[in-house]
Formats: structure tokens, C-alpha cells, sequence
């Protein structure tokens, strides 16, 4: 279907592969990691909810585990971008 | 009323922003660097751009905070937020990441990474007259992060990977440092398993330094595109869709982004240095 599109195209076929690079790379990333910080933080919320006084301790790991989740997307972005700019 | 602001939005329909319009827009000449001042000691570039400026103006930022916030005989709100901002850096960062002993020689690292991140990010969504532009000799006023620039982060990375390193082979001997990164697995494995640890602590490296470039320049990205719309498609009736979208990613970087990324660096360089510190066999 991506070549059907990509023959479609009148204009430049490479530019348009450079666009489907980049926002696959934005949108795939940011599918992944849409799921793991959902699941930080539904974990976060039960774990409150079943022992409330451990919140401060749980804090600082459940912020840990949004970043290093979050950062998923921005590997996706900077593959994209590089895709869009180098090639 | 009604019929003035109808008039004055059909004559803005009519006649498209050409006013304003400057063409081609790209957010990413906003993070290009433009030597201000050229310095060139032998083969070393040490020329000041925008990023420099921002740097210096954060380094200084950070000692006038730490000057502020810390110093004093009687406790008052202002020493009160300082020791705040000391004891998220000793219990959240410092005592998750080092062993006891070791807190007291990397302390000051991590606090001061923490602190400095935060003050250069926090620099990058203020605006100032600091973009390089001018408009009629008027400096034009912009957002810019030294952070958004990959250098400064893979520098700020390096010296974690250094200090890292460093304090294994101090802590450990060389030796037992480097045999402590071959894990305990059968023998076959072994020349499988060794390069992929090699490989992790190069990793890390590259981890560190892109989480928070790309974090900054993204969120700088998203607010520069929101507003850019408004030029590529010519329209200002879509700055009532744009601005307020523009102030949401704004105030959600400004809030929460800037913070978790200054503590994200400063505790996993902690838990870096201490791994190396005390290896797990």
C-alpha cells in the first residue's frame, strides 16, 4: 500500500517517503510509549491505594519510570528527524 | 461591534497574512547556531554562540541561586525553599542512587547537576532578547534551551560517563572494576554476553545525553509549530486554535517536563556512579 501511495504521488516520491518516516517514527514511538506510561501509572495508583504511606518513597521511582518510558518517543523522533534531514 | 470585528475578519480572510508572512516558515532554524563572538585557541573552537550565552547566563543563574537559597543564619522562607530543594536532592537523588559512604564526595555532583539542568531548562521557556534577530534594530525576543543542543547534553553525559568509570577503577582497582562487567553466565555465552555489556555502558552514554536534547528540543518544537501554523497556512483566525495549544504544551514543559527531566539526569547519573561504586558481585 506504501509504494501505491508512494507512486501516487506526483510530486517528489522521496519527500514523501522522508514525511512517512518521520511521522512513523513520532507515531510508533509515541504508541509504545503511550502504553508503558499508562502503565506506570495505573500501577502507581494501586499501589497507593493499597498501601498509602509508601507514597513518597514510590514517587521518585514512578517519575524514574515515566522518563525513562517517555524518552522511547524522542528515540523515535530523533530516528525520524534523522531520516527526514540526512538521507 | 459585531459588524466592525465581521468587517475587520473578512478584509483579514480576504487578504492573507502577507503582512506578516515570511515565507518559507521552518522551526528548525531556531536552534542553529550562529558564531557571535569567534575565539579559536589552535585546533579548539571555543567561539560564543547562542548556546554559550545561555550556559554562561544559566552557570551564573545557578551560583545566584545557590548563594540565595542556601546562605543565611535565620530560617526564613527563602532558606526554607532552599532546604527543600537540598533535601529532594539528598533523599530522592543522592541516597536512591549512591551507597552511604560515597554520598558525601558524589553529593555535591548530582545536587549540582540537578540544580544546573533545572536552571538552564527553566532559562529556555523565559523568553529573552537573546535569539540574534532584530526588527527594526529591536532584538527580537525568543525561546531558546542550551539544552536543545545535543552538545551541551552529550558534555553534561560525559562527565558522568567519566566520573563513572573514574570511580570504579578508584573504588575497585581496575581489575575487579572490569571483571565485575562480565555476569556470572556458562562459558559458551560468554563472547556474546561481554560485548553486549560493553556495548550497554556506551548506551548509557547515549541515552543520557539524547533523553534530555530531545525532550528540550521537542517541547521547543511543539510550541514554535503551534504558532507557525498560523504563517505556513496564512490564517490569523487559527491563532484561536493555536495559542491556547501553544500555552498548553507551554505551561505542561514548564511545570513538569523542565523538573523531571533535571531530576531524571541528576538520579541516574547517581545510580550510574554508584553501580560503578559497588558492583553487584
Amino acid at each position: 500500500m506504501l509504494q501505491t501511495l508512494l507512486y501516487a504521488v506526483t510530486g517528489d516520491a522521496t519527500k514523501a517517503g522522508k514525511a512517512v518516516a518521520l511521522a512513523l517514527g513520532i507515531g510508533l514511538g509515541a504508541l509504545g510509549a503511550g502504553v508503558g506510561i499508562g502503565n506506570i501509572f495505573g500501577s502507581m495508583i494501586q499501589a497507593v491505594a493499597r498501601q498509602p504511606e509508601l507514597r513518597g518513597e514510590l514517587q521518585g521511582i514512578q517519575w524514574l519510570g515515566f522518563a525513562l518510558t517517555e524518552a522511547v518517543v524522542f528515540y523515535g523522533l530523533i530516528g525520524g528527524l534523522l531520516a527526514y534531514v540526512l538521507v | 461591534m459585531t459588524r466592525r470585528l465581521l468587517v475587520v475578519s473578512f478584509l483579514a480572510l480576504a487578504f492573507p497574512a502577507s503582512a506578516f508572512a515570511r515565507g518559507e516558515f521552518d522551526p528548525s532554524t531556531e536552534f542553529e547556531q550562529h558564531v557571535w563572538v569567534s575565539i579559536h585557541l589552535g585546533p579548539l573552537d571555543l567561539s560564543i554562540t547562542k548556546a554559550v550565552v545561555y550556559l554562561l547566563l544559566g552557570a551564573l543563574l545557578t551560583i545566584l541561586l545557590g548563594l540565595v537559597l542556601m546562605r543565611g543564619t535565620r530560617l526564613n522562607r527563602r532558606l526554607t525553599l532552599g532546604e527543600q530543594i537540598y533535601e529532594v536532592a539528598q533523599t530522592q537523588v543522592a541516597e536512591q542512587g549512591l551507597p552511604t559512604r560515597a554520598i558525601g564526595r558524589w553529593f555535591p555532583y548530582v545536587a549540582t547537576l540537578m540544580l544546573f539542568i533545572w536552571v538552564v531548562n527553566m532559562l529556555g521557556f523565559i523568553p529573552l532578547p537573546l535569539t540574534g534577530d532584530t526588527w527594526h534594530g529591536i532584538p527580537v525576543w525568543g525561546i531558546y534551551a542550551a539544552t536543545s543542543s545535543l552538545s551541551v547534553t552529550l558534555a553534561l553525559a560525559l562527565m558522568t560517563f567519566v566520573f563513572t568509570h573514574f570511580e570504579g577503577i578508584r573504588e575497585n582497582g581496575p581489575v575487579r572494576y572490569f571483571k565485575s562487567w562480565i555476569p556470572e553466565v556458562p562459558g559458551v555465552m560468554l563472547p556474546l554476553i561481554v560485548p553486549l555489556e560493553i556495548l550497554g555502558q556506551f548506551m548509557r552514554l547515549i541515552s543520557l545525553s539524547v533523553r534530555l536534547f530531545a525532550n528540550m528540543l521537542a517541547g521547543h518544537m511543539l510550541i514554535l509549530t503551534f504558532i507557525g501554523l498560523m504563517f505556513v497556512l496564512e490564517n490569523v483566525f487559527l491563532a484561536v486554535v493555536t495559542i491556547p495549544a501553544a500555552t498548553a504544551f507551554y505551561l505542561f514543559e514548564v511545570v513538569i517536563v523542565v523538573s523531571i527531566q533535571a531530576f531524571i539526569f541528576a538520579a541516574l547519573s547517581a545510580i550510574y556512579i554508584g553501580s560503578a561504586i559497588e558492583p553487584e558481585h
